[in-house]
């Protein structure tokens, strides 16, 4: 008896360095990362040399999305990435390169940060008390070193900030506490300017302050124009960052005028833009050198046109220098400078051109070669590179277009394009590819038909498949041979239809920015269809309140938050269909969630108001559902449903100090294969399997140390079946909670006391709870074997209440987590894991349920019963195992959530997440033990089994003539 | 072969004689043995004739015969018990582990008592006389009682192995699981 037992210790003990999540031979087959960088922004994405004396440039931005990266222009792939503020932003942010300079400054909220541009490195990240309203570089200092100019917002007044470029340590600061709103900085050789606006909303004046640069001393005080006649501060198009471009420009709110001023200078010029325009947009050069030239880009609702104005330094005039052809249609202009020489490219939907800013003669023309059928370059970047010895020019543009993609085109082509529209994604869904109608009525016709005509028809529809036997005959060699070698059949042109493992899936994708994409899991995430549903303006987000997919139609709903409808459609074959049945988003957000109620026709998604009603109730509705909605800010409510009305059946209520952090539910799909656990005596513990339970975990702010309570709510009476309170919790970092079959997990950051002593440490915290029906086993509690229950039904004594008895533990983790979800299997036979969201170490984790067990044994070795349960001794502490990171060596950033969803092979689990990044792949908890992974070696069977035929068909008439000889030979 | 018979039997008499006879050799039985070198007749031969030849084995009496009868048929019935002790060393020894050596002797257990059930009336044919067959009904009682124990080691056996469904785990798998009467869907946001 006891060897086994050491064995099988053993062997747990082992197992850890034998768990895998990922073999090697799999990466890139069953995984795949979209590594995005999120939207460039128009006034922080720039090429630029990493060294000074290097040519080639890369192109770097600071994205919508907060992710600060470079990236190589010939291949578009991703050289370095820094997520600057450690989660998704809603853009904004600031990215500064000086002329010749290694490094950039960036700035995010209230830090001011540099980089180095080669490999990415942070050089400074310093922290101040306000907000960053602008950065710049400084052109030279006195000891011919480039500064950062930072402009601060600090409680109503304004700072200006001198960072050193070697340290950011700060060489001066200039205060003022006017109340006027800080705008801009800008800068030339000796002089810093500090754009504000003066007086109040709706009515401001311009101040420009000038400073002294190398003392930050106050030299001069100017306000330009005497009425207040800038509105809003979105009116202020252009501060010229230094003396290329040394003019602030501003509009009217109606767009009729351009008013454009020499900065130092009182007086101001005004320039009619023509009637129509909607918006106006100045594009001038950032090098130094250049010539202080600049473009003024005017968009009217059909098309657009482009004037040049030159401004004289030495008599602060600006004069305009030419004009543009209006174009029809969308267009994009960036400027490039080349020493002296400025040129302006226009990308408009059919044409790349380039111009200098000395005349308008056209430099160069190149159509736009595209494989998709219209282009709309939105904004970009280029850079302009005069052949030489010629007088030819090329071009390189990196663009953003309509469908949020990054483009580069150079002299017309697309050379490559970065699907950026990925990122910011806020909610997305498994759904499987329906199975083709056709086939699906057949079956159904046959199965009502008498069985002859069944059998008859079948055959009929078998011999009509036979059309198809050629060409399965001839994939077959392939197919043969890509089995064997590993390598993959090309799916270019094959159909796309499921396949036997389940693996086939489609996910839908719907990102803030209005855009849905279909992605195929089954094909390493390749973008199958992207469409924009919604024309968002400017600073609003598309916020989703339910995604519903229906597997066996291939459709997906999703309801947002403005009461707008979208419906993918997914047919059969390669095509899809997205449709977007109501319009929106309008007005304020109207619904707060979406409730999936079961119909007579199957679930469908109802819209539930911000109020926490739920609309557009039918009547085919089926009884007896309940939809949990949010109430006010510490309330839960529960809703009964019955004949298309609605009453409030139950209301919770967090005490007053307390709030909601987080609320998890079991998912939609929670295949359990056992009701109960068998101990190692052979007994069973039942495990508490009520489908209307609920986690809520809330924040206790009464005390001087916060608390975290969480509760198991009944869903159905609202009643709290257990309650725990954990100490000490720092309720501004991640509290999550996810919940699976009869369990639930919350993580949370708290501090935890050492049993040897009073000494108390702070750490990131996983408590997992089992629930079971009662603490005895084979026990199923005060309901016995009745067949079902009620959370409403009348009880006889105060003790017959279902209460579950709750098994916890806690453990520390080694890095914090977040974005927590159960892995899915089609039956649930498959042990768990709990994937997790590394923010710190930027991969997804596979923390085993087996780890996570509450019954590990305490302070003790564990009994032999309790090894053959497979439950191990209790250790503190879990560390992240890099063995157990699905996500390997790729870098995932921002991941907002993981979704899991069961393959047809009970082994499998498909896992995607997004949020900036998209990744997505296979994971296996209990192993491959359906399907032969890919180290299962063929080429050694198929020549072992070919070895062996060869041997018998050689020794085969060998062993024959020597018996015949033996029985013809004389007896010896 | 006719003329050699005389030769080979008595033994010549000094063969008989000697008071150190030539130790047995084992040989084989198709090789006859030289004349006057019969290997049978060197050591038992002289002795067993001594004593038996003089007094020839009288027909024990039918009551006796009856008694050697039940004497031998208790025997029989008691051998399996006899098998008993060593059984349950060796299944304590094989382990509860599923093992070939331990399915082998667990399907042992089991076989030879099922089959010696299966033929109790054969194994007791030969002593069963119409005048004992009263005693031998006990007799056949109690080598049933021996089977039955032989049969109740294997039963310990599969059960101390886990084989049999005795505990509430092996019913788990038909138990079902309580179905609400309600149906809450969590409605909150994303």
């Amino acid at each position: 008896m006891h060897l086994p037992t050491q064995l099988s210790a053993l062997l747990l003990v082992a197992l850890p360095s034998a768990v895998r999540a990922v073999f090697q031979d799999e990466v890139g087959h069953i995984d795949y990362h979209y590594e995005l960088l999120g939207l460039p922004q128009r006034e922080t994405t720039f090429f630029h040399k990493p060294r000074r004396d290097d040519k080639a440039s890369l192109l770097y931005t600071l994205s919508d999305v907060g992710v600060l990266g470079a990236v190589n222009p010939s291949s578009g792939a991703v050289l370095w990435r820094q997520l600057l503020n450690g989660t998704i932003t809603d853009g904004g942010g600031f990215l500064r390169a000086g002329e010749g300079q290694n490094w950039l400054a960036s700035a995010y909220g209230q830090s001011v940060h540099a980089w180095d541009a080669v490999n990415g490195r942070n050089k400074f990240w310093m922290d101040f008390a306000g907000e960053v309203k602008d950065l710049e570089v400084m052109e030279m200092t006195e000891n011919n070193r480039k500064d950062i100019l930072a402009l601060f917002d600090e409680n109503e007044s304004t700072v200006l900030r001198r960072l050193s470029g070697n340290d950011g340590r700060v060489v001066w600061e200039y205060k003022e506490t006017s109340g006027d709103v800080p705008l801009q900085v800008s800068t030339n050789v000796e002089k810093a300017f500090v754009i504000s606006l003066r007086g109040s909303a709706g009515a401001y004046n311009i101040k420009v302050t000038i400073l002294d640069a190398l003392s930050g001393k106050r030299e001069d005080e100017l306000v330009l124009g005497t009425k207040a006649d800038v509105h809003d501060k979105d009116d202020v198009i252009l501060v010229g960052a230094n003396s290329a471009a040394p003019i602030i420009a501003w509009t009217d709110d109606t767009r009729q005028q351009l008013r454009v001023s020499v900065l130092g200078q009182k007086t101001r010029q005004e320039f009619a833009l023509s009637a129509d325009t909607i918006s106006v947009e100045i594009h001038a050069p950032h090098i130094v050198q250049s010539q202080p030239h600049f473009l003024v880009h005017s968009k009217t609702s059909t098309g657009h046109t482009a004037e040049v104005y030159h401004v004289d330094l030495r008599t602060n005039v600006i004069t305009k220098a030419y004009q543009l052809p209006f174009t029809s249609g969308p267009g994009a202009f960036s400027t490039s400078s080349n020493g002296a020489n400025v040129y302006f490219t226009r990308i408009t939907d059919e044409e790349l051109v380039i111009f200098s800013s000395i005349s308008d003669t056209v430099l160069g023309r190149w159509p736009l070669k595209t494989t998709e059928s219209r282009l709309v370059a939105l904004h970009g970047v280029s850079e302009v590179v005069k052949k030489a010895g010629t007088d030819s020019y090329a071009v390189r543009s990196a663009a953003v277009t309509d469908t949020d993609e990054w483009i580069l085109i150079r002299n017309g082509d697309v050379v490559w394009s970065r699907p950026e529209g990925l990122t910011g994604a806020v909610a997305a869904t498994f759904v499987e590819i329906p199975e083709s109608e056709n086939l699906a009525k057949t079956l159904e016709q046959e199965a009502h038909s008498n069985p002859l005509e069944a059998y008859i028809h079948r055959v009929k529809r078998h011999l009509e498949d036979l059309q198809y036997l050629p060409t399965y005959l001839n994939n077959i060699p392939t197919r043969l041979m890509s089995s064997i070698l590993g390598t993959e059949v090309s799916s270019h042109d094959v159909k796309l239809a499921r396949d036997s493992f389940g693996f086939h899936k489609l996910v839908v994708l719907a990102t803030r920015r209005g855009m849905i994409y279909v992605l195929d899991a089954g094909d390493h995430g390749k973008i199958l269809a992207s469409k924009r549903v919604f024309d968002l303006p400017k600073g609003q987000k598309w916020a989703i309140a339910g995604i519903k997919a229906d597997d066996s139609t291939g459709i997906v709903t999703i309801l947002g938050t403005n009461n707008d409808e979208t419906i993918v459609k997914i047919l059969p074959g390669t095509s899809f269909n997205i449709e977007v049945l109501s319009k929106g988003p309008e007005g304020s957000p109207a619904t707060q969630s979406a409730a999936l109620l079961n119909t007579v026709s199957g679930p469908r998604l109802f819209p539930v108001g911000s109020d926490g009603e739920l609309q557009g109730l039918t009547s085919d509705i089926l009884p007896n559902q309940v939809a949990v909605v949010r109430g006010s800010d510490r309330e839960l409510k529960g809703v009964a449903i019955a004949d298309g009305k609605q009453t409030v059946s139950w209301t919770f209520v967090l005490p007053k100090s307390q709030r909601i952090v987080d609320i998890a539910a079991r998912p939609s799909h929670d295949a359990v294969a056992s009701i109960g656990r068998v101990l190692g005596d052979r007994t069973v513990k039942y495990k508490y399997l009520n489908p209307n339970t609920l986690v809520v975990a809330a924040v206790d702010e009464s005390t001087k140390i916060p608390s975290l309570v969480i509760y198991l709510l009944d869903t159905v009476s609202g009643q709290i079946l257990a309650s725990s309170k954990h100490e000490g919790v720092d309720p501004s970092k991640h509290i999550e909670c996810a919940m699976a079959e009869n369990w639930f997990t919350c993580t949370y950051f708290g501090q935890y006391r050492l049993r040897d002593g009073a000494q108390s440490l702070k750490g990131y915290q996983i408590v997992v709870s089992d629930l079971y029906e009662t603490d005895k086993p084979n026990d199923r509690g005060v309901l016995g074997d009745a067949e079902n229950f009620s959370s409403l039904g009348p009880i006889d004594a105060p003790g017959d209440v279902p209460l579950p008895s709750v098994v916890s533990q806690t453990f520390i983790l080694s890095a914090p987590i977040s974005a927590l979800e159960v892995t899915q299997t089609r039956q649930g036979i498959t042990s768990r894991q709990v994937l997790a969201y590394l923010p710190e170490n930027h991969g997804i984790v596979g923390i085993p349920r087996m780890v996570l067990e509450p019954r590990r044994p305490v302070g003790r070795d564990p009994t032999a019963a309790e090894v053959e349960e497979g439950l191990i001794k209790y250790h503190p502490a879990i560390e992240i195992d890099p063995k157990s990171v699905h996500t390997h060596e790729r870098d995932v950033i921002g991941v907002q959530k993981i979704i899991a969803a069961p393959a047809v092979v009970e082994s499998t689990s498909l896992v995607f997440a997004y949020g900036i990044d998209v990744f997505g792949s296979r994971v296996a908890p209990s192993f491959l033990f359906d399907i032969l992974g890919k180290g299962f070696n063929k080429v050694t069977l198929i020549g072992t089994v070919l070895a062996i035929t060869a041997g018998v068909m050689i020794l085969s008439p060998m062993v024959r003539r020597k018996q015949i000889n033996a029985l013809w030979g004389a007896p010896m | 072969m006719t003329d050699l018979k005389p030769v080979v039997d008595p033994a010549p008499r000094w063969v008989t004689d000697l008071a150190n006879p030539p130790p047995y050799k084992s040989k084989p039985a198709s090789i006859p043995d030289p004349p006057g070198y019969s290997s049978q007749a060197v050591s038992g031969s002289s002795k067993k004739k001594d004593v038996s030849r003089p007094a020839p084995r009288e027909q024990p009496s039918p009551e006796k015969m009856d008694q050697l009868k039940l004497k031998k048929a208790w025997e029989v019935a008691l051998a399996p018990a006899k098998n008993l002790p060593m059984t349950l060393i060796m299944m304590y020894m094989s382990g509860n582990s599923l093992q070939i050596f331990s399915i082998m002797m667990v399907f042992m257990a089991f076989k030879n008592p099922i089959m010696g059930l299966l033929s109790t009336n054969q194994a007791f044919e030969r002593f069963e006389t119409d005048s004992n067959r009263g005693s031998i009904l006990q007799v056949k009682a109690a080598y049933v009682l021996m089977q039955v124990l032989a049969l109740a080691v294997g039963v310990w056996k599969i059960n101390s192995m886990g084989l049999l469904p005795t505990t509430r785990s092996d019913w788990l798998a038909w138990e079902v699981r309580r179905e609400p009467l309600e149906h809450a869907v969590p409605a909150l946001s994303l």
